[in-house]
């Protein structure tokens, strides 16, 4: 018997002129790990929700939804909170307490167990997850992925049979992914949890799932197993589709299309093995365009900077030295930790450095110049103080005294395609809308260096597809971008340099092919996949469509 | 986990405050509260080293000095006249009053300024949530706030100042404003954080039945002894002030200043009492050096 059940389900909220769910009928087993695809907005979370009672939207809904084929209504609500666990997409926001051990027997102490039974439940817990040095401690010193740890253990404490994530390392970087998904994948195959998983990071989670399901604009367009769905994806003609695909089947289907669908790869492994039946030839090398460029310019030196945030504490930036040229894409990459955002606030003129200078066209940069360089933080919604986007927009014109402010506000809106969000609260937006409209507001005083902080964190992967091809437009008409990311294979598609931060200094620094070609083990997966093989070692798609042949 | 005073079920710890407190306020004789303040030095000394006593000791210097200097310049009551200030009389009995207030304010501060390293802000909220449960959780989400809050505000007016919305530079008013900005953006984004953390409460069952209570702590033997130790030390103080052993008598005659007699004895009460977290420390560390020398 199915353990969640929906039939026939139909879900529209109160001020929605469209059904955000629309006659979706599925089944999950036990045992099962099915994962949840969908662009933004698709209806993911509000199908998650709906089969957490104690957290569904409030609208209105048709058809059935079964827990262990007993409408969800009607099963006892302790039971149902214990045995169907959530966990959230922000690590911090779902933290109630400030100790981790709190946290832990948060939801224990809901069901009234008694404290030996809690201390029995949390002992085996920690043992599992590995998590007893951090038990004491307080949980704002640790990390995003710790926190997240701390988050699902906290659910799993109270024994859920189905466990609802609801993407659960948009804010992670990849080690922690990493980290968080293999316990995910653990718990499914040596305890049978039933796994429903909403994600973006794809090259992850394809070959952990026994099922996908996606849904676009609330309606369930697939349905199957992870390589006929991948097969089935392929096909589809929608742009948003097809950028779902993770890069090592989607190489596979590109250039040697219609396999069977069973033998598809999925990871780099089964890649190195099926690339070895087909044969590739070089294109003959293209002109490059760039060739000798005049003379680059610096924008913006950092020279021998050091910064430690208190007197007694490791050097976040130690003696780093780094030249942003003008009319450049730079992108820099690195574990966390190592001093990338740092070292980006410093280049805003937002922390002053302790020693060494920074230089931004050859004169010193002592403080903030918002009409010179724009900063764009980890969490835009910091930058809004309307409660519009149009009105923002309104309000930097004025305050940087804009000629044509407006005009150049309807460009911008234009350019980004935000204009049907102009009237909205900048909370009421999509991820990538705000993201969107932030940057929209920072290029009001026409800045020509724009230095963004992880700015494809939570983004689809279509979403972060159309924010590259806006920053390689930006890049066209004059603006330097300076980007910090853990997102190596967006920074492989869109930079035009890139640099590796680490232990507060810039490792290496390359043109963006030959820094992954020169790594072994911080690169794409396409390029880790044709390296030391037969065929002309690429890093990206793009690329292998430029440089490959297939006779 | 700390070993030693730290190491005691939080209510023992509490009952000691409370009981050092009451004696320091019943004992005012100089002799014992010069001691209770050199004890409570040590005491702070053996916590953390004197680290927070370093940290206020300008300030608690300045407060007991000046209660020292000017309660004689202002309390002329008394029969031994040292000198005269300003055609002022400056008596002994009123010297003495001021070392009394002096050291009295100087013992309370000492003692306080250990209470936060020992009852922390999980062992005063275990302390007072078996009373009322429901403040004690919300307490709990206020105390993780306050920090959040700051964070937040710092990472904002970092994001603004660098956008021209300082507010550490311009006209008064025009930093007001700015400051404005910066606290609705906080409400508006922790509100919206709220819902999150809402929304992640219920759905780990809260308010669906009668919630426990993770206690952490459990009563040893070595509590119950010590919580004995603590009532039989100061139902014996409380003697001694009751019979005015613990007290100087200034009026109408003044009394020796040293101890005598009977007094020897309170006293020594008195200090067991106030001494009793370096006995619980002094204990673990001699059992320490006791093992040590076992193997």
């Amino acid at each position: 018997m199915a353990i969640l059940e929906a039939k026939n389900l139909t879900f529209s909220y109160p001020d929605g002129d469209r059904c955000a769910l629309e006659d979706i009928s599925f089944a999950v087993n036990p045992g099962e790990f099915v994962l949840l695809l969908g662009p933004s907005g698709s209806g993911k979370s509000t199908l998650l929700r709906l089969f957490k009672r104690e957290i569904a939207p409030h609208g209105r809904r048709e058809g059935e939804i079964l827990f262990r084929g007993k409408p969800l209504e009607r099963t006892d609500k302790m039971l149902a909170a214990k045995k169907i666990g959530f966990v959230f997409q922000d690590p911090e926001n779902q933290i109630v307490m400030d100790h981790v051990l709190d946290e832990l027997v948060f939801g224990l102490e809901n069901m009234g167990m008694e404290t030996d039974e809690m201390r029995k439940r949390v002992a085996e817990m920690a043992h599992f997850f590995g998590i007893h040095p951090l038990l004491d401690k307080e949980i704002h010193h640790l990390s995003g992925g710790q926190k997240q740890l701390i988050n699902l253990a906290s659910v799993l404490l109270m024994g859920p049979d189905v466990l609802l994530l609801d993407e659960p390392t948009a804010q992670l970087d990849p080690v922690a992914t990493k980290d968080f998904l293999h316990i995910i994948k653990r718990m499914n195959e040596e305890f049978g949890l039933t796994v429903l998983l909403a994600e973006h990071r794809l090259d992850e989670v394809f070959p952990l799932a026994d099922r996908v399901l996606f849904l676009e604009r609330g309606k369930l367009l697939l349905d199957e197993p992870p390589k006929r769905a991948l097969c089935r994806m392929e096909k589809r003609e929608e742009k948003a589709v097809r950028a779902f695909l993770p890069a090592v089947p989607r190489l596979f289907l590109e250039f040697f299309p219609d396999p069977d669908p069973e033998d598809l790869p999925l990871s780099v492994k089964e890649g190195k093995r099926r690339l070895g039946q087909y044969t590739v030839g070089a294109a003959a090398p293209e002109k490059e365009d760039s060739g000798k460029k005049d003379k680059e310019r610096p924008l913006l030196e950092v020279k021998a900077a050091e910064f430690r945030y208190g007197k007694d504490e490791r050097k976040v930036l130690d003696r780093l030295s780094l030249t942003v040229f003008e009319g450049e894409l730079l992108a820099i990459v690195g574990a966390n930790g190592t001093g990338k955002s740092t070292l980006l606030k410093a280049m805003a003129g937002l922390l002053p450095v302790q020693r060494g200078r920074i230089f931004y066209r050859g004169k010193k940069l002592a403080r903030p110049q918002p009409e010179e360089i724009a900063y764009l933080p980890q969490n835009p919604k910091l930058l809004f103080i309307r409660d519009t986007i149009g009105g923002e927009l309104a309000a930097v014109a004025g305050r940087f005294r804009i000629e044509a402010g407006k005009e150049r506000a309807e460009e911008l809106a234009e350019f980004f395609r935000i204009r049907h969000v102009m009237d909205r609260h900048p909370y009421d937006v999509s991820g990538g809308e705000l993201q969107k409209a932030a940057l929209a507001a920072l290029l009001l005083p026409s800045p020509r260096l724009l230095l963004l902080d992880e700015p494809t964190k939570g983004m689809d992967p279509e979403m972060k597809r159309e924010f590259a091809d806006l920053l390689k437009a930006l890049r066209k008409e004059g603006t330097t971008v300076v980007l910090v990311t853990h997102d190596i294979e967006f920074a492989a598609g869109c930079a035009t340099r890139c640099a590796m931060m680490f232990a507060g200094r810039i490792a290496a620094a390359s043109p963006t092919e030959q820094f992954f070609k020169g790594n072994s083990f911080y690169t794409t997966a396409i390029s880790r996949l044709t390296r030391n093989s037969h065929v002309p070692e690429v890093i990206s798609i793009g690329e292998a469509r430029k440089k490959w042949t297939i006779p | 986990m700390a070993d030693g005073f730290r190491a005691l079920h939080p209510f023992v710890a509490f009952l000691y405050y409370v009981f050092a407190f009451t004696a320091i306020m019943i004992c005012q004789h100089p002799f014992f509260l010069f001691f209770s303040g050199l004890i409570l030095t040590a005491v702070n000394l053996v916590l953390d080293r004197g680290r927070t006593l370093k940290g206020w000791g300008a300030l608690f210097a300045l407060f007991t000095l000046s209660l020292l200097l000017l309660t004689p310049l202002f309390n002329h009551r008394g029969s031994v006249i040292l000198f005269y200030v300003f055609q002022n009389p400056v008596t002994l009995e009123a010297v003495l009053q001021g070392a009394m207030n002096g050291l009295t304010l100087f013992s309370l501060l000492a003692l306080f300024s250990t209470f936060h390293l020992v009852i922390d802000g999980r062992k005063f909220l275990f302390l007072f949530s078996k009373w009322l449960p429901k403040w004690a959780l919300l307490a709990m989400l206020a105390v993780r706030f306050v920090p959040l809050f700051k964070r937040r505000l710092d990472e904002i007016g970092m994001v603004q100042r660098g956008r021209g919305m300082g507010i550490a530079a311009g006209p008064l008013r025009q930093r007001m404003k700015h400051g404005m900005f910066l606290t609705q953006i906080l409400l508006t984004w922790s509100l919206e954080d709220g819902i999150q953390t809402a929304d992640s409460m219920l759905a780990r069952g809260y308010g669906l039945g009668k919630r426990s209570k993770y206690t952490p702590y459990s009563f040893r033997p070595g509590d119950f002894a010590a919580i004995v130790f603590l009532l039989a030390l100061s139902a014996a103080t409380v003697a001694g002030w009751y019979l005015g052993d613990g007290l100087l008598t200034l009026f109408p005659g003044l009394e020796p200043v040293l101890l005598y007699g009977r007094e020897w004895v309170f006293f020594s009460f008195f200090a067991l009492l106030i001494g009793f977290p370096l006995i619980a420390e002094g204990k673990e560390a001699a059992a320490w050096r006791y093992w040590r020398r076992k193997i």
